[in-house]
């Protein structure tokens, strides 16, 4: 703390001295009188006298106008004193704290530039180099950099700290990163702070990256590496976390203390820097810090390193056990994002043996979530249950919500749905609480369970209470490429069942059959509900009046979800490129299809940078030594693992984009944009074959209704094999990527089978996929239209005999054979197939025609 | 594409068409009364479907029924009626009712809206009863297209799936067995009794106008839905407990910044020339006792050559704490493009007992003393420049500090050159029991 101080107050005191202007203000304090003051006005903040604190403060400023640092700790206190209501002034209030400091440190860059200017020639002169010149430009910018960077890197900590609670982890990751790149000359205090806070924030993001960089930084840094600065320290140091610990076990009741006891932990601080002559060692660097979080451990001690003794001594401490506990929570969290769940499970275990006898809810929802992830939903229910006798508002609505998960997961959608209920109840009793304290904010997960429950509706059929649901989840998830394609399925599914399109809202699914009059003159007419679909807007909005908040859910909005979705993609995929433009990787090439899943998970991937960790053996099993590699090798095994798991999930979305972008452009009657995201389709590498034959039949139904029937005829008979068979265009296996079993563990590896081999009809029934027969079926039947259409009956008829061998129920079959026997006139065949239709409903067409008679 | 017509309206179409005893006149009025004029476009669609089947309105019907298609667009030229291709086809129809065809033709030379309103005054029933076939000259259908279509109306929109439908309504007859569909007997009387077989014929147009669409019966393209994406792994958001980050107070503020200051100074001294034993031990002293200090001690990379010359114990002190700097590698590079000495030799050498040095750095190093050796003019200060480092390099070598194959050949290549030197032969006898 007091160097990050240094930096600044020195500039601001050269500026003082070189500015006549300030000189003028300044001359009239005493550099101890402020400084004793500063302490007093610290004191008073740490004992929560905000209003005292503040006097003092306010009357510092009058001593120092326009102090970054007074102004920056007057922020803060008014926050304080202010009850936390108002994070958004508080944000405002240190933005004008780091402009003022810009302008007083370019102000005091100006004076240093003539110094050093005079200073180069005097090098030039001795050491006769010509390229001093360049090098001045160097050290300039570095200087510039360095007062810049820390002088206001608390305020800027301090905003990234606000919009970390406000739920805004990107903007909060892009504050830190900078002063992360920069944090060897930072003070240790705010140096680990910066690095947890980034370490949450890139794990909430999610940024798998700078997590693993920040976890191995944290280890090297505060772990293992420790230089021998402060052996005498040490000593003194063991004081130390007594006093602290001592402190903090008062204070470790319920998270809503934290606040308390970080700040009465902090005000330990003073003391002991006289106790060790300013020396600042990790320990009394961590004492200061609240790490605790829900679980409420606390840190005040390095991790102990075997090849230190003294150090492994302090291990024993309680506190150096809570930093450990700490970071492994960490590195579970990082696992598991990265899907490394083997390193997880392992990490897991020590975590558990860590924190026995002692009471960690993250601990154990990291466990939970560790069997969730690798699919024991049994068991993630199980350790969840141990924590529902939590009372504290905060576990319940997390237990809630995550039973939910594990519920829908089950596919229990009815039980899934009431647990989400039931976890934003518990969210809304949590945002009446009062006061408020800077964790009220962050707490208030209720969004991402608002967002489950809107996958849950979707799942379940319910497009608009999904659609309604998914959306207030905005604010967290805007500039995430699945949240926009969710929208759009929302509509899509919407529209599927009828509920967003004019004309009858009933079921459409079936052809209806109105038999019109009596005897002679008795006529059958065929009402095929979906081609008979208006699109009126004016009726939308009827349905869904625009300003009640709802969304107006239609196509065109479908249109619109789904092209921010692919832009988004595409943004994110420039970074980390999935398969556009990297030339060809032939060994996905060649291995896509046979489940891409299986291949990366057991790690038969050569191109993993981390093959030295990586040797595994061909049954997946990684082998034991290599998992107990340093956190480094780890860490990066995982986040190859966890990029190869990226680039496949953003291959599935893209190639589910561009389906449904086809699909609706079609619906919207739009052949040629239907035919240019079909044909996109059909040109992405590795695209998956159930989504090659969608491609292939959008794309020759935009070229019918383009008459182009040639070009179409080449997509379908893509499928021929001799004229007039089809092949099956797909099999069952090409529907690993609907699968979400997972085949992590080698010992559980016979129930990552069963669990594939459960993707069960009905699954494909709710995902709306044809079974391979089914596909096949579609096919002769499009071949037969086409047929018919051009006028050759006779192949029309044989095709669409096959195309109703396989869909005996289709009404488009079913229909195309009543028009090709018209065509040919049989009038006969084409009735008694009519009639022969399951599907369909005969109405009789009961217009009363009283009035006529009478008349 | 319009709207569906209901039952009710195609009940009340069909009502008007029974009055061909009205001046048709009068049953146009009636008809655009009755309907908005947003519905009429297709109600006359569906007259223009039902007027295809001959067989179902009679005679005064399908006159009202065509007056109705060709005035639906009577404020504009004949030409914008989108039925006239129709009528046309009609007129020039062999097979259809003579007056049928000379309605419509006296219809299309009609062209000013008073005449055609006097033509219309006659009912519909006068009209067939008055009707003489041998005062009409019946063209045929080329000879019409080419008087009443014009280029914008001849080319008509082609479309693969909708051009070849059939109509939609089928004819399902409900007849005993062998009987003649189209006997009158099977015609229901009015008041008279329901047999097997007969029925109402009104009812049927009246379910045919509501029921007949312009798509008609094609043969259906099946469009499979896209599967919808699973949930995807980690989509379902799994919830945690947050950790708590409190606002930190800006300790710096009114910070004593003057022990900071102190060694500043001193740091600026250094570089000008050696400090005294008590200015270096304070400096030593501060540095250690605040590891963040160095960087704020007003050294950069250009102060660092001259601090080394001067006090190399304090230059080894900064840059060993300096190692972690983002900025070290300027630091480093300034080490070796410096002039060699027995200074900079000393701090590279201590820094290398002190920390890990990147092995790329060292040999950059070693390189350019070889090559400070070689170039050096005077043969005493070259002798003396030589033993340096000769030493410099037998002390890396034994303390690990340096992988002597990475300079196994550029070092022999040294020692041969200066052979002559005592210290490069020692080193030359140390390199070969390395290898050894």
């Amino acid at each position: 703390m007091e160097s990050a101080a240094r930096e600044l107050s020195t500039a601001s005191t050269a500026a003082v001295m070189q500015n006549p202007a300030a000189a003028e203000d300044g001359s009239g304090f005493d550099v101890s009188v402020t400084s004793a003051m500063a302490k007093e006005a610290l004191a008073r903040f740490q004992s929560r006298k905000y209003g005292e604190c503040l006097e003092l403060l306010y009357q510092l400023l009058q001593k120092k106008e326009d102090d970054p640092k007074v102004l920056h700790n007057i922020a803060i206190a008014e926050f304080f004193r202010d009850d936390c209501s108002d994070p958004k002034k508080l944000l405002e209030a240190l933005e004008k704290v780091k402009k003022k400091s810009d302008q007083l440190t370019r102000s005091s860059l100006e004076q240093t530039e003539t110094a050093s200017i005079s200073g180069t020639k005097g090098i030039t002169v001795s050491k006769g180099s010509s390229s001093s010149a360049l090098q001045l430009g160097i050290s300039t910018n570095s200087s510039v950099h360095f007062s810049d960077e820390f002088g206001v890197s608390v305020a800027t900590l301090n905003t990234a700290v606000i919009l970390f609670h406000l739920h805004e982890y990107g903007k909060a990751l892009s504050l830190l990163e900078p002063l992360y790149n920069n944090i060897e000359p930072l003070d240790e205090t705010v140096a680990l702070h910066i690095c947890l806070l980034i370490l949450d924030a890139a794990l909430a993001c999610p940024d798998a990256k700078i997590s693993a960089d920040v976890l191995i930084y944290l280890e090297k840094a505060f772990g293992f590496s420790q230089s021998d600065s402060g052996n005498i320290a040490l000593q003194q140091s063991a004081n130390l976390v007594e006093n602290s610990s001592a402190v903090s076990n008062s204070t470790l009741i319920n998270d809503s203390s934290n606040l308390e006891s970080s700040l009465v932990a902090s005000s330990e601080n003073p003391l002991s820097r006289t106790l060790s002559e300013e020396t600042l060692d990790y320990e009394t660097m961590l004492s200061a810090l609240d790490i605790g979080g829900q679980d409420a451990s606390r840190t005040t001690q390095r991790l102990p390193s075997s090849n230190d003794s003294s150090i492994s001594a302090m291990g024993k401490s309680v506190s150096s056990v809570d930093f450990k506990v700490k970071f492994q929570l960490y590195k579970v969290q990082f696992l598991l994002l990265t899907g490394n769940l083997k390193g997880a499970k392992r990490e897991v275990k020590g975590t558990m043996n860590a924190v026995r006898g002692r009471d960690s809810s993250t601990a154990l929802l990291l466990k939970a979530q560790l069997e969730y992830a690798r699919g024991n939903f049994r068991k993630a229910m199980k350790l969840l249950m141990a924590l529902g006798n939590r009372t504290e508002a905060g576990i319940s609505s997390l237990f809630f919500n995550n039973l939910g998960c594990v519920y829908q997961q089950m596919r229990k959608y009815h039980s899934s749905s009431v647990l989400f209920a039931r976890a934003l109840s518990s969210f809304s009793s949590f945002r009446k609480e009062k006061p408020l304290k800077l964790s009220s904010f962050s707490q208030d997960k209720s969004l991402y369970t608002i967002y489950n429950c809107g996958l849950q509706h979707l799942a379940s059929g319910k497009p608009i209470l999904a659609a309604q649901c998914i959306q207030k989840a905005h604010p967290i998830f805007f500039n995430r490429p699945i949240f926009w394609f969710r929208l759009a399925e929302c509509c899509i599914m919407a529209w599927q069942k009828g509920i967003i399109s004019m004309g009858d809202t009933s079921d459409r699914s079936a052809l209806k059959l109105y038999v019109i009059g009596k005897g002679k003159w008795r006529r059958i007419a065929a009402r095929n509900g979906l081609r008979d679909r208006y699109h009126e807007p004016a009726q939308e909005n009827e349905l869904y009046p625009a300003g009640d908040g709802h969304l107006k859910l239609s196509l065109e909005f479908a249109r619109v979800c789904l092209l921010n979705s692919l832009h988004l993609l595409n943004r994110s995929g420039s970074s980390s490129s999935e398969d556009s433009g990297l030339p060809p990787e032939p060994d996905i090439d060649g291995l896509e299809s046979t489940g891409s899943n299986i291949r990366i998970l057991t790690g038969e991937d050569n191109r993993s940078p981390a093959v030295g960790l990586g040797q595994v053996t061909a049954n997946g099993d990684v082998k034991e030594q290599k998992l107990l590699g340093t956190c480094q090798e780890i860490t990066n095994y995982s986040l190859s693992m966890y990029e190869d798991t990226l680039k496949r999930k953003m291959r599935a979305l893209r190639q589910a984009i561009l389906t449904n972008q086809a699909y609706v452009e079609l619906e919207l009657e739009n052949p040629m944009d239907a035919l240019s995201h079909a044909l996109s389709l059909l040109q992405l590498p590795n695209c998956s074959k159930v989504h090659t034959y969608l491609g292939h039949v959008y794309a020759a139904e935009a070229l019918c209704l383009l008459n182009r029937v040639d070009e179409a005829a080449a997509h379908l008979s893509v499928y021929l094999v001799g004229g007039k068979e089809v092949e099956l265009p797909y099999s069952e296996e090409d529907f690993e990527q609907w699968q979400t079993a997972k085949v992590f563990d080698s010992e559980d590896i016979n129930v990552g089978h069963s669990t594939t081999s459960n993707f069960s009809l009905e699954d494909a029934w709710i995902l709306q996929i044809l079974k391979p027969e089914e596909a096949r079926a579609t096919l002769y039947v499009n071949l037969a239209v086409k047929s018919a259409l051009e006028g050759e009956y006779e192949l029309a008829l044989e095709l669409i005999t096959r195309a109703l061998a396989g869909l005996p129920t289709s009404r488009e079959a079913t229909l195309t054979a009543v028009y090709i026997n018209l065509m040919m006139g049989r009038a006969q065949e084409a009735l008694s197939k009519l009639k022969q239709l399951t599907n369909v409903r005969f109405l009789p067409y009961s217009f009363t025609v009283h009035g006529s008679t009478s008349s | 594409m319009g709207m569906v017509v209901s039952g009710e309206e195609a009940y009340k179409l069909l009502k008007m068409m029974k009055q061909g005893d009205l001046p048709i006149h009068d049953v146009l009025s009636d008809f655009n009364s009755s309907f908005p004029p947003s519905h009429r476009f297709s109600l006359c669609t569906s007259l223009f479907l039902i007027l295809q089947d001959k067989l179902v309105l009679t005679g005064t019907e399908r006159l009202v029924a065509l007056s109705v298609i060709h005035q639906s667009h009577a404020s504009q030229p004949i030409n914008a009626n989108p039925f006239l291709r129709f009528l046309i086809s009609i007129a020039g129809d062999d097979n259809a009712e003579k007056f049928e065809r000379a309605f419509i033709l006296q219809l299309l030379e009609l062209s000013d809206s008073s005449s055609i309103k006097e033509f219309l005054k006659q009912s519909a029933t006068d009209y067939i009863k008055s009707f003489d076939p041998s005062l009409h000259v019946l063209p045929q259908v080329e000879e019409l297209r080419q008087k009443y279509l014009n280029t914008a109306h001849s080319e008509t929109f082609k479309c693969f799936f909708k051009d070849n439908a059939v109509k939609n309504v089928l004819a399902d007859p409900d007849v005993p067995l062998g009987c003649d569909v189209n006997s009158s007997e099977f015609d229901l009387q009015p008041g008279g009794k329901a047999k097997l077989g007969s029925g109402e014929r009104d009812e049927t147009v009246v379910g045919m106008l509501a029921n007949l669409s312009l798509e008609g019966l094609g043969p259906q393209w099946i469009r499979p839905r896209p599967p919808r994406l699973p949930i995807q792994d980690g989509e379902l958001v799994w919830l945690i407990p947050d950790n708590n980050h409190e606002l930190l107070w800006d300790h710096g503020m009114c910070a004593d910044t003057s022990r900071g200051a102190a060694v500043r100074d001193l740091i600026a001294k250094a570089a000008k020339g050696p400090l005294v034993p008590a200015q270096q031990e304070k400096v030593m002293m501060e540095l250690a006792n605040d590891p963040k200090l160095v960087y704020h001690c007003g050294l950069t990379p250009l102060k660092l050559a001259d601090l080394v010359e001067n006090n190399p114990l304090i230059a080894v002190e900064v840059l060993t704490k300096l190692i972690n700097s983002p900025e070290i590698a300027e630091y480093f590079t300034v080490l070796v493009t410096m002039e060699m000495s027995l200074h900079s030799m000393e701090v590279v050498n201590r820094l290398t007992q002190a920390v890990k040095l990147p092995s790329e750095f060292l040999r950059l190093y070693i390189s350019n003393c070889i090559a400070s050796c070689e170039n050096i003019k005077d043969k005493y200060m070259q002798n003396r420049l030589v033993r340096l480092v000769c030493v410099f390099l037998q002390s890396l070598i034994r303390n690990n500090h340096i992988d002597v194959k990475e300079i196994l050949i550029e070092v022999q290549a040294f020692c041969i050159n200066f052979s002559r030197i005592r210290e490069a032969a020692g080193l030359f006898r140390l390199l070969k029991t390395m290898e050894g």
